[in-house]
């Protein structure tokens, strides 16, 4: 063999192997980050981890979704504004690589509205909450519906919030309210028409196959 | 270090009948009398009232009449934030054909602080943006007004019998001695108590108004006693055992804010008008002028007299300290700022032993004796390029830098007591002063038109803890 066709079976083979590893790669990448048809996703987003985010929900740009230490599963109808934080990270005394601990799933209801800024860590969210901007959720809080955290309240204890509580002030007052808030069903077209229009939106999957090739 | 800049770090003294020592940008400047006067000594009158959220003027009279309230504003009773009106619509039966409903809009007022709504306490929509919501009633309103005009009308005798006894004497002067149920009455006929007190010959206004009162038939208000009971309402019988719905409980700052009712429950919160704030003006004591006097319109923040101390008296700032340490001579950068267009002659003098206003002081200090020269502030320096750049022989050892209408000096500091607490240095500082505000004397004389007069101010500086 001339060092000619050496070269030319290497080649051939390192192409091959490149496309093998793209399609694994592709495969992976949609494993980890369902987006279910209607969901409105934009490229600049920051999606890590397995995560499924459901119909009609709008996630902006530069808003990060991160599932570290486990998956997370977004309902739909949600409104994930800038800069909004949504991490299912581990606690702080345990290790990133120790064994025995067991990935929990963040749920996230539907109509949820995450506000510029907002972090949140909870691991249950249920429906129609609305975590304003800068406001900061603990791991161990469960919101259920109705919920209003106002903005810049760092609540980090490790309770159920009741149904439509209102949690405001700068020493994070509570106090209940008689309706839970609008689902914010007119902002969320708007968005859906709008946005498509200055940004590139990320694929969505069909939620009945979970493994597809897409065309980029 | 934006520390050092920090106001309350350099003080000045004031002379007034308390001896105040507040930060420059706090005082104001009677250029009439030529001296400092703080808050405490000027006389402080309402100019006018406005919203704070409407920013709708308001006479004095109409505020009297609504109680100091805006009549389109409301205040949350949850976290006294502006409540904002928001609109939703509903289906209402067009009135002609009952069977058909068209979309009504309703409003209704919510807080976008806490996100009360006035539906919380059960007030129903209304179908007007505004001027539909009512505050409920006192139920004691009629009793509160009936025994206010009699306190009135008793006052306004008494009044009149202490000032026909005083007439009939005929004293030179008597301090006008005022009762509780005086006050109130001056008020309304009269400027104000404090002003009434420092015009010793002005002849006595209120007299004026109470004789046209005098004319007309004064009504007899007879007014029942209260009954006190001897039956209290017992507590109710599970006042101990049933559990406290939180949410429900309102807390005392809610409860005080509505004084007619104070609930008890968050249900009974009702929405209260909006209080309204005033623009105020100030007088000095003294001479009668006006030190500041704000514009009537509420939009504005600017003044139409604006005497404030920082625009007429050179101002020290601390710009650097060093390691500051018991007993050892340190150097202290100060800067010194001249506010007046005209070229300001400033000396330094310390303090004497036994001076009756250095009580502050911690620490010896040396200031320059040299007369340091500041150079006017020109308005237009920093667009011209041109400008030559005065020459001042400047002492180096004194003088740090130059720039503009600022001039860096040092100080010497030898701090006395080693106690835990801020070093504190105390000095005089004398500058020339010219009166602008003088009247202007027909020309006969060739002299400058203004002649300055030199000012003494005692300064206190604030330098910190000493650092081993």
């Amino acid at each position: 063999m001339t060092p000619f066709m050496l070269r030319r079976i290497r080649n051939r083979l390192s192409k091959k192997l490149k496309s093998i590893n793209k399609m694994s790669d592709k495969q992976n990448a949609q494993k980890s980050a369902k987006i279910a048809a209607g969901a409105v996703v934009c490229v600049e987003s920051e999606i890590r981890g397995e995560v499924t985010i459901g119909a009609r929900t709008v996630v902006h740009p530069k808003a990060r979704i991160i599932a570290e230490a486990g998956p997370i599963v977004i309902g739909e109808g949600n409104l994930i504004e800038e800069q909004a934080l949504i991490i299912n990270s581990y606690p702080e005394n345990i290790a990133p690589d120790s064994e025995g601990v067991e990935p929990k799933t963040m749920t996230i209801g539907i109509n949820n509205v995450f506000e510029v800024g907002c972090m949140s860590q909870a691991l249950k969210i249920g429906d129609n909450n609305v975590i304003e901007s800068k406001a900061d959720l603990g791991r161990n809080m469960i919101l259920t519906s109705g919920c209003i955290i106002g903005a810049c309240c760092q609540v980090n204890t490790c309770e159920v919030i009741p149904e439509n509580t209102v949690i405001f002030g700068s020493g994070c007052q509570r106090r209940v309210q008689t309706e839970r808030p609008q689902p914010q069903t007119l902002q969320l077209d708007f968005l859906m028409k709008i946005l498509p229009n200055y940004h590139h939106m990320k694929k969505t999957v069909k939620t009945t196959s979970a493994v597809t090739p897409a065309k980029n | 270090m934006a520390s050092l800049l920090q106001p309350d770090r350099v003080l000045y003294l004031v002379h007034g009948e308390k001896k105040i020592r507040s930060p420059l940008s706090t005082l104001y400047f009677c250029r009439y009398c030529s001296e400092l006067r703080s808050l405490e000594c000027v006389s402080h009158e309402v100019d006018s009232h406005y919203c704070p959220s409407c920013l709708e003027n308001m006479p004095s009279a109409e505020a009297k009449l609504k109680k100091n309230r805006c009549a389109n504003c409301f205040d949350c009773p949850c976290c006294m934030h502006t409540l904002s009106t928001r609109a939703t619509n509903i289906p209402a039966p067009l009135p002609d054909d009952p069977s058909k409903t068209t979309m009504k809009k309703a409003y209704y007022l919510a807080c976008g602080f806490c996100r009360w709504t006035s539906r919380d306490v059960g007030m129903a929509d209304k179908s007007v943006a505004s001027g539909g919501w009512q505050e409920p009633d006192n139920p004691h309103t009629q009793r509160i007004n009936k025994l206010i005009e009699y306190y009135q009308q008793l006052a306004q005798r008494e009044k009149l019998e202490r000032d026909r006894k005083k007439l009939a004497r005929r004293r030179p002067y008597m301090p006008l001695a005022f009762s509780q149920h005086t006050i109130h009455v001056v008020e309304k006929y009269g400027l104000g108590t404090r002003l009434q007190r420092q015009r010793p010959g002005a002849p006595i206004t209120s007299l004026a108004g109470l004789s046209l009162k005098e004319g007309e038939d004064q009504k007899e208000i007879n007014i029942e006693p209260a009954q006190a009971l001897d039956e209290v309402e017992p507590l109710p019988e599970d006042c101990y055992t049933r559990p406290i719905n939180l949410p429900e409980v309102t807390s005392l700052r809610q409860r005080l804010l509505q004084p007619d009712f104070q609930p008890a429950g968050a249900s009974q919160l009702h929405p209260k008008h909006k209080h309204l704030l005033i623009k105020r003006s100030l007088r000095c004591r003294k001479c009668e002028h006006n030190l500041s006097k704000p514009e009537f319109n509420p939009t504005s923040i600017k003044f139409k007299i604006q005497l404030v101390a920082v625009s007429y008296i050179p101002e020290v700032r601390i710009m650097s300290i060093p390691n500051l340490r018991f007993q050892k001579e340190c150097q202290v950068l100060l800067t010194l700022t001249n506010p007046v267009e005209n070229i300001t002659h400033v000396t330094l003098v310390g303090c004497e032993e036994g001076d009756p206003e250095d009580i502050n002081s911690t620490a010896k200090v040396m200031v320059p004796t040299k007369e340091l020269v500041l150079a006017g502030k020109d308005a237009a320096a920093d667009y011209d390029e041109l400008a030559e750049p005065q020459d001042f022989q400047d002492d180096p050892d004194v003088v740090a830098f130059r720039k503009s209408n600022k001039i860096g000096f040092f100080i010497k500091v030898v701090p006395q007591r080693e106690e835990d607490g801020d070093v504190t240095v105390s000095f005089k500082i004398r500058h020339d002063f010219r009166n602008l505000a003088a009247p202007i004397r027909p020309s006969e004389e060739g002299d400058a038109p203004t002649e300055a007069i030199w000012l003494t101010h005692h300064v206190e500086l604030s330098l910190g803890p000493i650092i081993a």
